[in-house]
């Protein structure tokens, strides 16, 4: 498949994936949405990618958005062809997100989906669906909740405005900021050493942390050590364990 | 009074001191400190004089570095050992002790150390502190509920970046992202740990446990759930004050 909206490439095994933009708008929502399931589709089953990278690039604010009036045709039942976030939420693997400048609405609810959030100093952030009688409606309110607290969540979303860099810092929607000429540089290497561990441990990871936040801690516990028991069969671990005594690298083979 | 191979227990004024005490391993954790964990955390459960538990490790290198490998790959088969994990459930055990436990955490604090750390209720580390989870890099994952006890207390972002890349963050970095209380200077430490216990160690030790329980149990239930627990557990501390006046 040709893609249009988004441009992707493999170093190694980190796939980038950039979405692009017309300068003043993001690229078509439906176009985006279509092209994320696909290439999320092809991510999926491939052993050699360990670790997803997903580039925003949006110098200018976007004057032309569409805060989504088409789902409200959606039946509630079935999962939104038009977003963004699912596709990438069901991906196993670790997916970090590179904002450089703009972040506001549906690209926003894509970056609350991904593990990990990187931006530079000068991103702007924002839920802006109210100023259009709208809610957000990919994920946005439940995610940005959950990861920044109900107060901050409560005031971006109801008053629909934007905050800096420094402000999603301290309220810890994002986890760094960086200088924008190191920003992907900087999220490469950590790929790219990120993808030198234990492949099945990654995964392994996030699924624990992901399905543990939704249950008790009991029941988090139990996951926990059925998950790290099931990885003692994996030759992984074996690798692993046995190149740390003998002072090597250890060489994984995601089994 | 300690008869522990790998800890030190000692008791004083009402606070229980745990020293992780494998300073030449920078007090790795190992098959006899979980037996002696065990022991001790059993003791302090049941214990009316303990009031409050400060844990804290032996040495100028490490709270606790993390598993000691060398034991690593003896289990006779995954089957056998996951019987075992829960045969001596060492940290459901920790994580139910009903008296506030805080870790006075300096130097290396990585894999098992940090989630013994997690499993206290108040940390405080000196500057010189280095936080991690190194598991992924072995080809596995934490199985000392680090992977739910980390999430909880710096959120699932920041977990996550520990947990998938292995990098150490240091204690100013810590506190920013709120995995310690405070932070001090590496001589400062135990003073103001054992400042803090003697503080909380002055209040009411029925009421101590029964504030833990409310917010431990709490955080794991819905917040209408939570607030039924709360009014319930200050009803009954109530009763017990009635019964019991302050001498």
């Amino acid at each position: 498949m040709r893609y249009e909206s988004l441009s992707c490439h493999r170093e190694e095994r980190v796939m980038i994936i950039k979405l692009h933009n017309n300068g003043t708008c993001y690229a078509d929502p439906a176009q985006v949405a279509n092209e994320l399931n696909e290439i999320c589709g092809t991510i999926y089953p491939d052993p050699e990618i360990q670790v997803v990278i997903i580039s925003l690039d949006q110098a200018e604010p976007p004057t032309d958005m569409d805060l989504g009036q088409t789902v409200l045709s959606l039946d509630p039942g079935s999962d939104n062809p038009l977003s963004w976030a699912v596709p990438v939420s069901k991906l196993e693997i670790p997916v970090i997100m590179s904002i450089n400048g703009y972040a506001l609405g549906q690209a926003l609810e894509l970056a609350l989906a991904c593990d990990i959030r990187f931006a530079s100093f000068a991103s702007t952030f924002g839920l802006p669906h109210i100023h259009n009688d709208m809610i957000p409606w990919d994920g946005g309110i439940q995610r940005l909740s959950r990861l920044i607290g109900k107060s901050n969540a409560m005031e971006m979303i109801l008053t629909g405005q934007t905050i800096n860099g420094e402000e999603a810092l301290r309220m810890g929607m994002i986890n760094q900021l960086i200088d924008d000429k190191e920003l992907l540089p900087k999220i490469m290497k950590m790929a790219q050493k990120m993808a030198q561990k234990g492949p099945v441990a990654l995964k392994y990871t996030k699924e624990v942390v992901q399905k543990g936040l939704e249950l008790t801690l009991d029941q988090g516990l139990s996951l926990e050590a059925d998950l790290y028991f099931l990885l003692h069969t994996s030759s992984d671990r074996t690798e692993g364990i046995k190149a740390f005594q003998e002072k090597r690298k250890a060489r994984f083979k995601g089994q | 009074m300690s008869a522990f191979e790998t800890l030190i227990y000692e008791k004083k004024d009402h606070i229980a001191y745990v020293t992780i005490n494998r300073p030449k391993a920078m007090n790795a954790y190992n098959i006899q400190m979980r037996d002696d964990l065990y022991q001790i955390l059993s003791a302090i459960k049941d214990d009316p004089d303990v009031y409050v538990v400060v844990f804290k490790g032996a040495g100028e290198k490490a709270f606790c570095a993390g598993a000691d490998l060398s034991e690593f790959l003896t289990a006779p088969s995954p089957v056998a050992a996951r019987k075992i994990r829960w045969q001596r459930d060492v940290w459901g055990l920790f994580l139910s002790i009903p008296q506030p436990i805080i870790a006075a955490l300096h130097g290396y604090v990585l894999g098992s150390g940090i989630e013994i750390a997690l499993c206290c209720d108040i940390r405080i580390a000196s500057k010189n502190a280095k936080f991690g989870l190194p598991e992924v890099a072995l080809g596995m994952i934490p199985a000392a509920g680090g992977t739910q006890t980390l999430p909880r207390t710096v959120g699932k972002s920041k977990a996550l970046e520990m947990l998938l890349t292995d990098e150490w963050i240091d204690g100013d970095e810590a506190f920013r992202i709120g995995l310690v209380n405070h932070v001090v200077s590496d001589d400062k430490l135990y003073d103001y740990a054992t400042t803090m216990a003697k503080k909380i160690a002055s209040h009411n030790p029925v009421a101590l446990k029964i504030a833990k329980q409310a917010v431990v149990r709490g955080m794991d239930v819905r917040l209408t759930e939570g607030l039924y627990l709360e009014k319930g557990l200050a009803t009954h501390l109530s009763t017990i004050n009635k019964q019991q006046p302050k001498t």
